[in-house]
């Protein structure tokens, strides 16, 4: 009887240390990706997934809710129980969403936990255009050539980004919408647009093999992943974007769940062991956590916002 | 070249390597046979455990499981004349008309085999011709695309069945049901209701079930009658084996299925929904006996499969040679094989590493494991068919209701399969047909966006669709078929009205 007091007394003892500083997670969490399996915000939590687990010590069950380019998956997200078993995928979809007025949400439902990739917009053209750099595009524009430009889904963050670009170099483009990434780096390959607007990693394979090449890119500075594209910004055009990807839950987490994922992914990114997938997958580790993220998301919010409003006036 | 393969048999054939593509064949079929759920999920869920993998080895499983759901969709639509995917509608033609003569194994054997030689001629035309058949399909322009929906649309008129005028009438349903979502160009709401879940229109696989899985349960419930103890009784099920020699036979429809499906499937986008129904329209016009088509024909099953695995190899083609995946599977993979650092381009060809080499014996061997766990299971699968109807509908509806809410966790789906499911069971039992309904929902976009982004890119100019080799080349097929259509439904009715005359 002693014995199993002693026990019982132990176990408790060691249940409250362990309580003490890794409560949370105490059950599976479900990650939704607001998009079906094998968008970029798939590959990329798919490819985070046996890391976060291990450093989370728990099982991550992705949900794939796909539908109204995000919306339904978002707001299922922004409408579960904050308690840190739900969370989603984030990427500037959300951000768009909200600006194009298709969604109830606004980003400032959301609790931003982590922001972990980015990858530029990169602008870039058929391997024979007659188009040597940006400049040249803008000209052709300015004197009244229909220069045609594919974006990835209407009223996507592309297409967006795109709309941003030719309001900062004060042109109008011919936006040729095309249902996702692989279509429109067809039909620039194949000669049928003559630019095209889309993120650094749908274009990672395209430029590699030199089919495609790129005029300029969203960053403020230049990326490791291309280091011979010069940013707008070098250019002479003052706009710079990402497209980024991290982990949101919906509005009020609890502080201790937050922390487990912040700590997770820092040791993730310290650690290196994600370094080549996501250099492999074209993206960059530029993690972003707390209050610069806050101020970080409320900005493209913002630059998102103006931008939608001009694609929805025209 | 030949060292190439050399390293790259040294890759493929290590126990390791064989048992996982071993594995993600046997994956595949049973992801295969479960109606909603897909190739595109299966190979997701394989994704990470494949990170740790050397990259033929992780590869070749995903490959595996690409190969074994593309043959075991014939499984259900034959045995229940559900089509898990778009593509093995037309195996619902023959197939399904077979087993209810009592000729499922019959049926089975002849998909099995004719899969396994479309797999593994793709697999020679991939390994042979990927680079060029990459370029031609590069050249595939809005123009292009609207005038291959046409050619598509033509089909409707083939797989009608008796009236010409119903299969159009249901094939505008389609069309219509294809407009609802966003607007693809102007980015306009159009028949949202406000509802989220139709922004991006009718999900295809919740319509195609409702189509064809719930209308026919609707089916069986409404003439269900227990005191029939015929109808009670399972069905009769022959031996269950593979037709090697049958299938040869139909060497016509075997050759017709391969060169649709190695050449429509590389088209990114469109090729994979309608390679097989090119193929199956094909077949029947090539046949001295197209009067057996739709009535339990084995020309028809085996021209169906082999395109089915043949546009498999196809897909891969520009997956593998420009990194441009042509729907939801092959981008699934597509990701797969950028975390293994493999980057697809032109250059995966030129290199040395024998990678490439690897990927297309791994294709190769994965469809052997495929015609060899299909071969063990046939006897199983067929098995399907002695439980007793009453049973066997209440089975059927739950795996679609699963099915469905699987693709997208979302439950305005399973409403749109009920609703597709009602719709199927009336146009059916007045003669429609729902084959039509669904070509419909897959060429309307195809035909409506690219026709608008043509317009839209040649300045509102119309003349580029007809002076564009390619697209006038589609569009001139598409006129004479229709009009071979016309001519030989003209021929017959004055044939069956000539005895009555006499």
């Amino acid at each position: 009887m002693k014995k199993l007091a002693l026990s019982l007394s132990v176990a408790t003892a060691m249940m409250a240390s362990a309580g003490a500083f890794a409560e949370y997670p105490e059950q599976n969490i479900d990650m939704i990706v607001p998009f079906s399996a094998g968008g970029g915000n798939d590959t990329f939590v798919r490819a985070l997934q046996p890391l976060l687990e291990e450093k989370l010590d728990t099982n991550l069950v992705i949900r794939n809710i796909s539908g109204g380019g995000g919306a339904v998956g978002l707001t299922r997200a922004q409408a579960s129980d904050s308690d840190g078993y739900t969370l989603a995928a984030a990427s500037n979809a959300l951000l768009t969403l909200e600006a194009l007025g298709n969604v109830d949400f606004t980003y400032e439902d959301f609790d931003f936990v982590a922001k972990i990739l980015e990858e530029p917009y990169v602008i870039a053209v058929g391997e024979d255009s007659e188009y040597a750099d940006l400049d040249a595009m803008v000209e052709a524009a300015k004197e009244g050539t229909s220069v045609q430009v594919g974006v990835s889904g209407v009223g996507s963050s592309a297409h967006i980004a795109a709309v941003a670009f030719a309001d900062t170099a004060e042109v109008d483009f011919n936006f040729i919408p095309y249902p996702g990434g692989s279509e429109t780096i067809s039909a620039a390959m194949g000669g049928h647009v003559d630019a095209v607007v889309l993120g650094g990693a749908e274009l990672r394979s395209a430029l590699e093999s030199g089919r495609l090449k790129a005029l300029g890119m969203s960053y403020a500075e230049r990326s490791e992943s291309l280091p011979d594209v010069p940013t707008f910004q070098e250019e002479g055009y003052n706009l710079s974007l990402t497209v980024w990807r991290g982990i949101a839950g919906p509005d009020g987490l609890p502080e201790e769940a937050k922390e487990a994922w912040v700590n997770a992914i820092k040791e993730i990114v310290d650690e290196g062991s994600f370094e080549e997938t996501a250099s492999n997958l074209g993206l960059d580790i530029v993690p972003l956590y707390g209050d610069e993220l806050e101020a970080f998301i409320a900005e493209s919010a913002e630059v998102m916002k103006d931008s939608a409003g001009d694609l929805a006036a025209k | 070249m030949l060292t190439g393969y050399i390293d790259g048999l040294g890759l493929v054939f290590q126990l390791g390597t064989l048992l996982a593509i071993a594995g993600g064949t046997f994956l595949g079929i049973i992801m295969g046979v479960l109606p909603g759920l897909t190739s595109a999920m299966a190979i997701a869920l394989l994704l990470p455990v494949t990170f740790g993998m050397p990259p033929v080895m992780g590869i070749g499983m995903l490959l595996g499981t690409l190969c074994g759901a593309g043959a075991s969709g014939s499984i259900p639509a034959i045995l229940l004349n559900i089509p898990g995917t778009p593509s093995s509608v037309a195996t619902t033609f023959d197939g399904f008309p077979m087993a209810q003569k009592g000729e499922a194994g019959r049926a089975l054997g002849l998909a099995i085999v004719a899969s396994f030689f479309g797999g593994v001629a793709s697999m020679v035309v991939l390994s042979l011709l990927a680079p060029p058949i990459a370029e031609f399909a590069l050249r595939f322009g809005a123009a292009e695309y609207f005038s291959l929906s046409i050619f598509g649309l033509v089909i409707i008129a083939s797989v009608a069945g008796k009236s010409l005028l119903k299969g159009l009438i249901a094939g505008l349903i389609g069309f219509f049901c294809s407009t609802i979502g966003t607007d693809p160009i102007a980015g306009v709401d159009r028949f949202t209701f406000g509802q989220l879940s139709l922004l991006t229109g009718i999900n295809l696989l919740p319509a195609l079930i409702g189509l064809f899985a719930v209308s026919q349960v609707l089916k069986d419930a409404f003439e269900y009658d227990p005191s029939n103890k015929l109808q009670n009784s399972p069905h009769k099920v022959d031996i269950a084996r593979p037709r090697f020699i049958e299938t040869l036979r139909n060497w016509r429809a075997l050759l017709v299925g391969i060169v649709s499906g190695s050449v429509v499937g590389p088209v990114p986008g469109a090729g994979g929904s309608i390679a097989s129904l090119v193929a199956y329209d094909q077949a029947r016009r090539f046949s001295k006996t197209p009067e057996k088509f739709g009535k339990g024909h084995g020309a028809g099953i085996v021209s169906v499969e082999s395109a089915n695995n043949a546009l498999l190899g196809g897909a891969l083609i520009p997956t593998l040679a420009l990194g441009i995946p042509g729907e939801a599977a092959t981008a699934v993979l597509l990701g797969g094989l950028m975390i293994q650092g493999v980057t697809p381009g032109p250059m995966l060809f030129e290199s040395q590493s024998g990678i490439i080499y690897g990927i297309f014996l791994a294709y190769l061997v994965a469809n052997f494991f495929m015609l060899i766990i299909m071969c063990l299971g046939i006897k199983l699968f067929v098995r399907v068919l002695l439980v007793p109807r009453k049973q066997l509908i209440s089975a059927i509806i739950v795996f679609c209701f699963i099915g469905v809410y699987g693709v997208d966790g979302d439950v305005f789906n399973l409403y749109i399969m009920l609703a597709f499911g009602l719709l199927g069971y009336f146009l059916n039992r007045y003669g429609f047909g729902t084959a039509p309904v669904i070509l419909g929902l897959i060429l309307g976009p195809i035909a409506e966006s690219n026709l608008r982004r043509g317009l839209q890119t040649f300045g509102g100019d119309w003349t580029p669709f007809f002076t564009r080799p390619i697209s006038v080349t589609f569009l001139v097929i598409a006129c004479g078929l229709l009009a071979l259509t016309l001519w030989q439904n003209y021929r017959t009715r004055q044939q069956d009205a000539a005895p009555d005359a006499a």
